[in-house]
């Protein structure tokens, strides 16, 4: 239905009249342009055919079957300009996409300027691989699977009533709602049980920005709320991940419910500036800060034959209430300015901090169904507070007018501290951030048309907040781009990070490196031929050691990616049929990585358009995705889309 | 006070390509505490400066109207007229009217008499930050810009006009669909948009996504350019908004670090975007029951302490019973 409502909606583009033929003289100054709508609709049936897992195509792809409102893309331009200057309206995949999207803004010079973003996106993820703890037994269920929405809206209303003055209005709203997997932990076994998940967040936020001639300031007042009403349930027997006996008792969950009432609201308030008092000196800073609470209120009641290990406890039924509360005052402060003393050099200083507390209680009943009734009482209270800061000063000098040296020092430090973990003994665990950086730069351009920037950071390494945080390392990136011609560019990068945490304890080393290379060919202004392409390698090596849990013996983590990775893209315009003629357009992506989940990707497509008229084209489409992992050879699939359609501009 | 009056006296010869300022602009002045700093280092100027040699003809260019500059560039003026800074011709609060092409270009009328490239300024040929200079002088004091500064592509010399074509219509100027964001940031960023062909990843290739509703292209108080969401919050939320919190049992990292810590957010071979191909890893890399030296090592997450036996599959994914691993309501172990 909504397919054709949105079909609808392209109908003024298609009654519009054919814009009238150039005139030979200009038109007279003061002859009135006429309300125009240009753009175009793209709408489409595409059948599909999946070989092999379905489950993971839909985890991967998930695109269906079925007439698609491709793209819709219009611009309304007003003659009399008494409402709108100009609205756009754009949007795709309707029609049973995963990824639907829909955007309108319209503005109105000196008075207004308002937007609407909508996208829903489908989620859906089962692959065995992932969780599947009785997958030894050849059982192929993810027990942490899902299929389900996201969908996020946002409105904003700028309102212009002055060149300097611009108050706003916003309101946005994600929410998310499905089905799934998840499972229910109960002592020592865990059941796969039915799971739905529902959330929704409201964000509501007004403000104003001043924008004068040596300064600006934006004032934003916003609040949110929040709430998760995630319901865990089952009707069937159930005898979880460890169907044994335990104790003599086998056991098992027959009837469960856990309901989520979590509620949560939040203000924020946000004050930006920047500001340039003398043309050699730019100041910036913004003030952020947010508090957002979450009120609980969790019921559990589950019937079954469980046990609880502390203190040993075999009981047939269960009903939990819990009530809880969480707070979370968090700061942000930044404060920064530019100075150029002399026109070749610019000393950039920030200073930065981020406070964030968290503090939440909780108290928990549980009833257990014994031979007798027990009830236990529980409370529990929880923290975990950040302090981050950083300062940063930059010097940026214009050797020539073709050269920019920079270099720079950075200064991180802060803490994290949380409650210890249960059996550690610890009441409070604390980790500590500090961090030196050296920051160095050159950027090179000896012609107009070649450019290359070099980008160094490293640290000497001193603390982290966790095992795997930057420690002793150095980040580099090249950047490179040539234009050779006109028609054709040329690009390279290269990055490497290597980061080492020799302490024995940790051990940690990591390196990753990536190299890509590009090319844009656009002869003769892209009448007849185009091509982009690209190959990408990237590697990673990381080696950590940790405690083997079962025996204590030492393990090393280790994880090998090396991909090689290459998409093109070729657009030719078929010769002998004029500049409207047909097109071809063929390429796609091609991937293959190895090392610990060694995968191949493929994604060829070709597409064929021809225009029988003016503003219409006719095209079909050919996508093939083939995927296949070694490891996990249940997982493969290879799918064909073809889509045929029509394309309508003005 | 015209604006033209103002040139001559507000910036010397040497900064005569340099963009016109606004009315109102304070002229350089001696004693002012810049000319000191301009003094301290007036040896390193000279040490690297090239020689300087004054123009034989003084006279300072004065502006010479839009019109003037379509005699000659019919093609720029008309393509021009679809740009939004079309509207500067009519700028008569920052002096610009009918002086749009000077707004950017700086006064033409030598280049007018000499039809010479030199004699006209050409952001495209000017050292980044002094082609920059140009935008911001109306760009400046803007909310856009409060990251700008110390962004990293202001640090890497990426000028304004590296993303935002000039003479060109209102979706190049600033590209508003999301696959031509996409494909402008590719432009530069190879590595990252080949990590999008990788199965697991956001989906911006669908065009469903694009790189700005993560990134702030203009910088942002998070490191990568990390868009905020209701103030101070990282841009991931904005979507999923289910994992904020405060939970009465935080996961610290989550905090800490990040959605970083443990998900490849560009896209990745493994499930669900880890980093790592299978979950115990990413979990035992930081649990990874060393309790006295990490605590030694000041880190935090090193004692679980736990006793699974990872042989068992039941236990190869820890998310199968720690379900709230972004944070959990109910239970301290994240179980519920």
């Amino acid at each position: 239905m909504k397919i054709w409502l949105l079909a609808l909606a392209a109908l003024p583009l298609a009654a519009q009249q054919a814009a009238p033929a150039a005139q030979e003289t200009p038109a007279a100054p003061l002859t009135m342009p006429e309300t125009t709508i240009t753009g175009s609709v793209d709408l489409g049936y595409r059948f599909n055919s999946v070989g092999g897992s379905l489950d993971t195509f839909r985890s991967v792809v998930d695109m269906g079957s079925g007439v698609r409102l491709l793209g819709l893309d219009l611009t309304i331009e007003s003659a009399t300009q008494k409402w709108f200057d100009r609205i756009n309206v754009r949007g795709s995949g309707w029609g049973g996409d995963p990824y639907t999207t829909a955007h309108v803004d319209a503005t109105r010079h000196d008075w207004y300027h308002f937007s609407f973003d909508y996208r829903d996106i489908a989620y859906f993820n089962f692959l065995p691989s992932f969780a599947d703890p009785t997958i030894g037994n050849g059982v192929f269920l993810d027990q942490q699977s899902f299929d389900s929405h996201r969908r996020m809206m946002d409105f904003e209303l700028q309102l212009l009533p002055g060149h300097w003055i611009v108050p706003y209005l916003g309101y946005s709203r994600d929410s998310g709602f499905g089905t799934g997997i998840t499972d229910f932990v109960n002592g020592i076994n865990s059941y796969p049980v039915e799971d739905k998940p529902r959330d929704s967040t409201n964000n509501y936020r007004g403000g104003v920005r001043l924008e004068l001639k040596k300064f600006h300031v934006t004032l934003e007042q916003g609040g949110t709320t929040f709430k998760d009403d995630q319901q865990v349930f089952t009707s069937n027997q159930n005898f979880g991940n460890n169907p044994g006996p335990f104790l003599g008792e086998q056991l098992d969950v027959t009837s469960l419910t856990q309901a989520y009432g979590v509620r949560g609201d939040s203000i924020y308030s946000k004050a930006l500036l920047t500001a340039n008092p003398t043309p050699w000196l730019d100041l910036f800073g913004e003030f952020l800060y947010s508090r957002p609470d979450t009120n609980v209120n969790y019921s559990q009641y589950n019937v079954g034959q469980f046990v609880d290990l502390t203190p040993l406890l075999l009981y047939t039924s269960e009903l939990d209430l819990l009530t809880g509360v969480a707070k979370q005052p968090h700061t942000t402060a930044n404060l920064g300015f530019e100075i150029r003393p002399v026109r070749r050099l610019r000393v950039i200083e920030s200073w930065m901090t981020d406070r964030l507390h968290n503090a939440s209680s909780a108290a928990l009943t549980q009833q257990l169904l014994t031979p007798a009734m027990t009830t236990l009482l529980n409370s529990f209270t929880d923290l975990l507070v950040m302090n981050y800061n950083r300062e940063q000063v930059d010097v940026l000098f214009d050797l020539t007018s073709r050269i920019t040296l920079r270099g720079g020092y950075r200064y991180e430090w802060g803490d994290g501290l949380t409650n210890g973990a249960l059996l550690s003994g610890l009441p409070t665990e604390t980790g500590q951030l500090k961090r030196q950086v050296g920051l160095a730069g050159v950027s090179y351009r000896p012609l107009q048309r070649l450019s290359l920037s070099v980008d160094f950071e490293g640290s000497g390494g001193d603390r982290g907040y966790f095992r795997t945080s930057l420690q002793d390392y150095q980040k580099a990136r090249v950047q490179a781009r040539y234009q050779v011609r006109q028609s054709l560019v040329l690009g390279a990068n290269f990055s490497v990070l290597s980061n080492q945490n020799p302490n024995p304890a940790v051990n940690y080393s990591f390196l990753s490196r990536d190299s890509s290379a590009s090319v844009t060919w656009t002869p003769n202004n892209s009448k007849r031929i185009t091509l982009t392409g690209e190959y990408t390698r990237a590697t990673l090596r990381s080696d950590l050691n940790y405690i083997v849990p079962q025996d204590f013996t030492s393990g090393t983590s280790s994880y090998r990616d090396n991909v090689n990775e290459a998409s093109t893209l070729v657009n030719l315009l078929i010769p002998g049929f004029g500049a409207n003629g047909p097109k071809l357009s063929v390429g796609g992506s091609l991937l293959r990585s190895s090392g610990s989940r060694p995968t191949d990707f493929y994604q060829p497509t070709m597409r064929f358009s021809t225009p029988p008229y003016k503003h219409m084209t006719w095209y079909g489409e050919w996508r093939y995705y083939g995927f296949a992992e070694p490891f996990y050879q249940y997982e493969g699939f290879r799918s064909q889309l073809v889509t045929i359609g029509v394309h309508f501009t003005r | 006070m015209r604006a033209d009056n103002l040139i001559p006296r507000a910036w010397p010869p040497r900064f005569a390509s340099a963009p016109p300022p606004p009315p109102g602009t304070r002229p350089f002045r001696a004693g002012h505490p810049r000319a000191l700093v301009v003094a301290a280092t007036m040896y390193l100027w000279a040490a690297v400066a090239p020689a300087q040699t004054p123009p034989a003809d003084n006279k300072p260019a004065t502006y010479a109207g839009s019109e003037a500059c379509q005699m000659c560039h019919e093609d720029i003026y008309k393509a021009f007229q679809r740009d939004p800074h079309a509207a500067v011709e009519k700028d008569k609060r920052r002096g610009f009217e009918t002086r749009a092409c000077e707004s950017c270009h700086g006064p033409g009328s030598k280049h007018v008499e000499s039809t010479a490239a030199a004699d006209i300024r050409n952001p495209a040929k000017l050292p980044v930050a002094e082609a920059d200079r140009g935008c911001l002088s109306c760009h400046l004091n803007q909310p856009t810009h409060v990251g700008r500064i110390q962004s990293a592509h202001a640090r890497n010399q990426v000028s304004c006009v590296t993303c935002h074509a000039m003479h060109k219509s209102a979706e190049e100027l600033v590209p508003r669909r999301r696959a031509a964001i996409n494909a402008e940031c590719a432009g530069c960023h190879t590595a990252e948009w080949a990590s999008f062909q990788r199965p697991y990843k956001h989906k911006l290739p669908e065009g469903a996504m694009s790189c700005v509703d993560c990134h702030n292209p203009h910088g942002s108080v998070l490191a990568h350019s990390i868009r905020t969401v209701s103030a101070n919050e990282p841009g991931c939320l904005n979507c999923h908004g289910d994992k904020r919190g405060p939970f009465i049992f935080d996961h610290a990292p989550v905090r800490l670090e990040g959605c970083t810590a443990c998900h490849e957010p560009h896209g990745s071979a493994n499930p669900r975007m880890l980093i790592r191909a299978e979950v115990r890893f990413v979990c035992l890399e930081c649990h990874a029951n060393t309790p006295v030296t990490a605590a030694a090592s000041h880190t935090l997450g090193g004692v679980p302490p736990s006793f699974h036996d990872l042989l068992s599959p039941q236990f190869q994914n820890c998310t199968v019973c720690h379900v709230k691993v972004h944070g959990s309501n109910v239970s301290r172990e994240l179980l519920r």
